[in-house]
This record gives structure tokens, C-alpha cells and sequence, in this order.
């Protein structure tokens, strides 16, 4: 008859309570595991979660024309292919696509921008009047960027209020003020309103001039990528075939990639979920060791222990019996640090969380990351436990109740 | 009436390198239900050997054994706990009691892995423990007691499962004279009671309590004679309060 698992349970607490130091020290391995990837599950899970939402705000009515066509099964176009989408193209999407409301190419540089003796090193974006509509952005003095600007390449500026004030005190001060960005001197002609900030960065330091006047700034005769925003959410498809055809005309091949924002999301979203994947595998590394701990303290025990074998074998412990016995030291030791890092790790993602992200912790998502963590450190106890509690199973108990 | 321990030409040899030593040759031994049995010889002479296969902690190499009439040749390393476990209470020259564990918790142990239930153990093992004298150290540890107590702990154990036999390994090699004595009439009131013991000794005076003594010389059998008239130890009986290492601050 086999002792039971309950019965074998207490025994195991027991002997860890002879050696209480080593116990918590071991434990304490299991604990910095356990804690560090339950904290970085669950922090890349709210972190995840806030980026997504972000995104989301933006309206899921926008489409992004990238430069590049995305191999199959993938979701954005490797490096080839980076220059080919034009200014012309943007003018023929808005001509022809009819379920199209507004289409804005992109141009971005980073750039010193100076006036009246302060300098700020920024974004300078180029772009055309739809993207005020485009990205629903609102004035706060002043216009935004007008088709004459464009067609004139004038050196026109309309800024982010932050940068307004940096440069200028107020929004007010700055409106007809001049700008030297690149060398080139350009007239301030609107304030935006803020619009906070996307996956920490600030949208309201940024500068907009013309796009054409950015292509001869900076010498280059392309896009970035193009801004689509399609008359409704229902008519989000129906806006991506229309644009794919129109380009596939204009460009005579496929060399560019339409994304909806729901594929922006999925992609966004798995490149979060890689990264903190591969976070919680380096906090892994750490259970891992907490478990090699485990191991090495058990064949201490088992050796210093040998006697207390022989005598338990002399009194008719089988080899399942011994093997148990050590085997829920080990589970032991590894439960009670799986619990305690549990709580450490869910504590400290609720700080990182609710604090730094502003993504309070939800129940619901901490529930698999529990579970997660139990069965993992149940896990380790048994992977780490069982060659010691093998190697104490099959001791001789002649040898055995020799040994000093 | 079938002999608890039948030892038929029982060898065992140990191989070290390619030297074979024969710890036992051929012993022939019967020893019957009710018997207290004194095995007597020079330290190397098998005697241990022969204790441990008779417990069934060793396998013999050659011959047959059979304890309470069952085979033990041929069991694996579990079977033999089980046999261990049912059939035979071991007393050790050192006691051999888990210091972690009360004198209770001892007593127990041979019953939790007979998968006894936990309330059971407890009464027998109190029952046991005050049979040799202990009912209130019973939740002592070891260190605790005294050489004389712990040995009747031990004793206690052996018995707590009701064995066929109960082997002792030199029970009184490490207890003073006054203690030995003890317990050498401990053994000799379980024996009144029907309790069958063999006994491994080589005091000739501690063989001489028992009723019968079997001499061994390199592994053979060479004397196996009755007592006429086993000397009486001492039976001051009960616990001894005046034993000196007790300091228990309870």
C-alpha cells in the first residue's frame, strides 16, 4: 500500500520546517521567477491592450497605403520597393475612388526648427490639405495648408501648439511668425489643437508644410505612405478595392500594400504579443534557474538524508513511497514560491499597470496568467524534484542505514 | 508447526572486484514461533549478514528462504518492503529512530506505510509505547530521551505492526550496562508473551537471556544449543526516571 499523496504532502512540510532557511531560500528562486513573468505577462498584456486602444482611436475608417508589396501571409512589405508611391497617386485615389472621402500622402523628417533664437529639433511632416479631414484634426488660430500651397510649393508652416509654445510663448504670438526649418524661412499660417499623445509620442510637437514644398526641401520625389480615409466605416472594403485597383493602373504592378486599420491592429498586435513573448522567455530563464536550485537542494537533502531512507525502507517504505515523499518536497517548495511570486508579480503589474499605463489590471486577464503560473510551478517542482526523489527511491537500505 | 524463519542452505556472496566473499555458506536454520534465539560470533563471522537476510533487507545469493512459510527468494525490492513492512520489527544498535519525529510519530511510521488510517496509528502506537513503558514520552523527540528510552521507541516500532518475528542487531551495544539490562528484559517479557525474537550479539553474557544460541564462524553454522536455564535480567519494569540525559523542558 502506497502512502497518500495528502499524507505525503504534510510529511514534505514538515521537513522543510527542520531547515527553515534553506527552505526560503530555496523558495525564494521559485518566487523571483514566477513573479517576473507573471509581471511581464501580464504588464505586456495591458501594454498591448493601451497600444491597440490607441490605435483604435484613430477611427476605423482609415486605411494606410504602404510603399512595397507584402509577401504572402504577411502583413507589411519588406525594405525593396520603398519609393514607389507618389504624390500622383494620392490625386488619382481621390479622383477616382469614389467610396474614398480624403486622401493625405505623408513625408516625415526630423529637422532643426527655429524662431526668434530657439531651436527645436522635430518632426517636420508633409502633407496636403485633406489631412486635417483625414485625421478629423481641429485649429486652434489660424488655417491649415491650402491646395494654392501646394501648387505653389509657398513655404508655409502650421504647427503643434506644444511646439507653438516653445517657439513662440503663445499660439497667439505665433500665427504670422517666422520659422527656419532646413535653412529655409517659412511663414507660420495656423496652430493645431492638441491631440495628446500616441504610444508616448507627442502629436503636438510636430510642424506640417506642404507637400510639395517638403519634396523640394528635402530633395526626394516620394511618400512615405499615403493616409485614406474611406466616407464610412461600411464602405472601409469597398475604399481598399478602389485603391488597389487605381494604384494597380497607376503603377501597372502590384508594388504597394493597403492595410485597413483592423489589419494595422492585428499586425500591431502581433508584434506586441512577439515582444512580450519573448520578455516573459527571458523571466522564464529565471524560473529555470529557481528549479536548478530546487534540484540542487534536494540532492543535498537526499544525501544528508540517506539514513532516514534506509530507515523508513527497513520499516516497509516502498520505492513509490520515498520517491513521493521527496518528489512533494520538491512540489512543495515550488507551490509555495509559485504563490508567493504570484502575488509579487501580480502586485507588481498592478503598480506598472494602473500607474505607469493608466490600463488598470482587469480580473479577467489575470486569471490565465494564474493559472499560467500554478501549473508552471508545479511544474518546475516535479521536472527538478524527480531525479533527486529517483536517486533517493532506489538507495539500498543496507547502504542505506550504514551511511553516517 | 510451520517455522517463522527456514533458512535452507542459505548462502550470500558479495563480489568485491574479483575476489567473491562468502558472508554465508549454506546455513541451515529453523526457528520456531515463540522462540527467542541469541546468534552469536566474531565481528566479520556473517552475523549481521545472516540478521539482514532474515529480515529480508538482503537477498541470498544461493538457497532458499522462507520467513512465515512465504518465499522470499524470488520478490522484488517492493515486495520485500511489504514483507519488511508486515513480518518483521527491526531493533538497530543505534536505535535508528527519524530525529525530526516524535516518539509517537516513530511508533507509527511501519503503520503509515501499511496505509493505516491516521486515528488508528495514533491509538496503537500510544498502546505500544506504553506497553514499553513510555506513556508519557510519547511526544518526545529522540534527543530528548534517554539511550534506554529511545531503544524501547525502537521497540515499540518493531512490534507496532504485530510481526512474525522481531530481529535485534546488537540491541544493547550502545546502552550502559543498567539500560541493556532493560531492555534485555523488555525482550524477555515480549518472548513470555508469545513475541518470537532472534537477537545478534557477541556478549556471550547478553546471549545468555535468550532460550537457544547459534554460533556462526565464517559464514557457517557451528554451534546450535538450548540454554538450560536463561539468566534473568533485571526487570526494574516501566520508565526510569533517575536515567540522567532526560532534560526534556517540557
Amino acid at each position: 500500500m502506497i502512502v497518500g499523496l495528502g499524507e505525503a504532502f504534510l510529511v514534505a512540510l514538515e521537513a522543510l520546517r527542520t531547515n527553515p532557511l534553506r527552505s526560503v531560500l530555496t523558495t525564494l528562486g521559485v518566487v523571483i521567477g514566477v513573479a517576473a513573468v507573471i509581471a511581464l505577462v501580464s504588464t505586456g498584456q495591458a501594454a498591448r491592450s493601451r497600444v491597440v486602444g490607441e490605435f483604435a482611436s484613430l477611427g476605423p475608417d482609415l486605411l494606410w497605403v504602404l510603399p512595397g508589396k507584402a509577401e504572402q501571409g504577411q502583413q507589411f512589405a519588406t525594405q525593396e520597393g520603398r519609393f514607389t508611391l507618389t504624390d500622383s497617386d494620392a490625386h488619382a485615389i481621390r479622383r477616382e475612388a469614389r467610396a474614398v472621402s480624403g486622401v493625405a500622402p505623408w513625408l516625415q523628417t526630423s529637422v532643426e526648427v527655429a524662431a526668434g533664437g530657439r531651436r527645436e529639433v522635430t518632426t517636420v511632416i508633409g502633407t496636403t490639405p485633406d489631412y486635417l479631414q483625414v485625421r478629423a484634426l481641429q485649429l486652434e488660430v489660424g488655417r491649415f495648408l491650402s491646395e494654392g500651397d501646394g501648387q505653389r510649393r509657398k513655404r508655409v508652416v502650421v504647427l503643434g501648439p506644444v511646439l507653438a509654445r516653445q517657439l513662440f510663448r503663445t499660439s497667439e504670438l505665433a500665427l504670422g511668425g517666422r520659422v527656419v526649418i532646413n535653412g529655409r524661412a517659412f511663414e507660420v499660417v495656423g496652430v493645431l489643437r492638441p491631440q495628446g499623445q500616441v504610444l508616448g509620442v507627442d502629436l503636438d510637437d510636430r510642424a506640417y508644410i506642404p507637400f510639395s514644398t517638403a519634396q523640394l526641401l528635402f530633395s526626394v520625389n516620394y511618400a512615405s505612405f499615403l493616409f485614406v480615409k474611406a466616407q464610412d466605416t461600411a464602405s472601409v472594403l469597398r475604399a481598399k478595392r478602389e485603391v488597389e485597383r487605381v494604384l494597380r493602373r497607376e503603377h501597372g504592378e502590384e508594388d504597394f500594400t493597403v492595410l485597413t486599420q483592423s489589419q494595422f491592429l492585428g499586425a500591431l498586435d502581433a508584434i506586441l504579443r512577439v515582444l512580450t513573448l519573448a520578455l516573459s522567455s527571458i523571466a522564464a530563464i529565471s524560473l529555470l534557474v529557481g528549479g536548478i536550485g530546487i534540484m540542487n537542494i534536494m540532492l543535498v537533502s537526499v544525501t544528508e538524508r540517506t539514513r532516514e531512507i534506509g530507515i523508513r525502507k527497513a520499516v516497509g517504505a516502498k520505492r513509490a513511497d520515498i520517491l513521493t515523499q521527496f518528489l512533494m518536497e520538491a512540489v512543495a517548495v515550488s507551490l509555495v514560491g509559485g504563490i508567493l511570486g504570484m502575488g509579487v508579480g501580480l502586485g507588481a503589474s498592478w503598480v506598472i499597470s494602473g500607474r505607469l499605463l493608466n490600463q488598470p489590471l482587469s480580473a479577467v486577464s489575470a486569471v490565465p496568467v494564474v493559472v499560467l503560473a500554478f501549473s508552471f510551478s508545479v511544474l518546475v517542482g516535479v521536472v527538478f524534484g524527480v531525479y533527486p526523489a529517483w536517486r533517493a527511491a532506489r538507495l539500498d537500505p543496507i547502504q542505506a542505514l550504514r551511511y553516517e | 508447526m510451520t517455522p517463522v524463519v527456514d533458512l535452507q542452505g542459505v548462502s550470500r556472496v558479495y563480489r568485491l572486484g574479483a575476489v567473491e566473499v562468502w558472508a554465508l555458506r549454506e546455513v541451515w536454520l529453523r526457528i520456531y514461533p515463540g522462540e527467542f534465539v541469541a546468534i552469536m560470533g566474531p565481528s566479520g563471522s556473517g552475523k549481521s549478514t545472516l540478521l539482514h537476510v532474515m529480515g529480508c533487507l538482503d537477498r541470498p545469493t544461493g538457497g532458499t528462504y522462507l520467513l512465515d512459510g512465504q518465499d522470499t527468494s524470488r520478490l522484488t525490492d517492493d515486495a520485500l518492503s511489504e514483507v519488511r513492512n508486515r513480518k518483521v520489527g527491526f531493533v538497530f544498535q543505534t536505535f535508528n529512530l527519524l530525529p525530526r519525529l516524535t516518539a509517537l510519530q516513530n511508533v507509527e511510521l511501519p503503520l503509515l506505510y501499511a496505509g493505516v488510517p491516521r486515528w488508528q496509528r495514533r491509538r496503537r502506537a500510544a498502546e505500544l509505547l506504553a506497553r514499553v513503558g513510555l506513556a508519557d514520552r510519547m511526544h518526545h523527540r529522540p534527543h530528548e530521551l534517554s539511550g534506554g528510552q529511545q531503544q524501547r521507541v525502537a521497540v515499540a516500532r518493531a512490534l507496532v505492526n504485530d510481526p512474525a518475528i522481531v530481529l535485534a542487531d546488537e540491541p544493547t551495544g550502545n546502552l550502559d550496562s543498567r539500560s541493556g539490562e532493560e531492555v534485555l528484559a523488555l525482550f524477555q517479557e515480549l518472548n513470555d508473551s508469545g513475541v518470537t525474537i532472534a537477537l545478534v550479539t557477541h556478549d556471550p553474557e547478553v546471549a545468555e537471556h535468550a532460550r537457544r544460541v547459534v554460533g556462526l564462524r565464517d559464514g557457517r553454522l557451528v554451534r546450535d544449543e538450548p540454554v538450560p536455564r536463561p539468566r534473568r535480567a533485571r526487570d526494574v519494569g516501566g520508565h526510569v526516571p533517575h536515567e540522567g540525559t532526560t532534560s526534556s523542558g517540557v
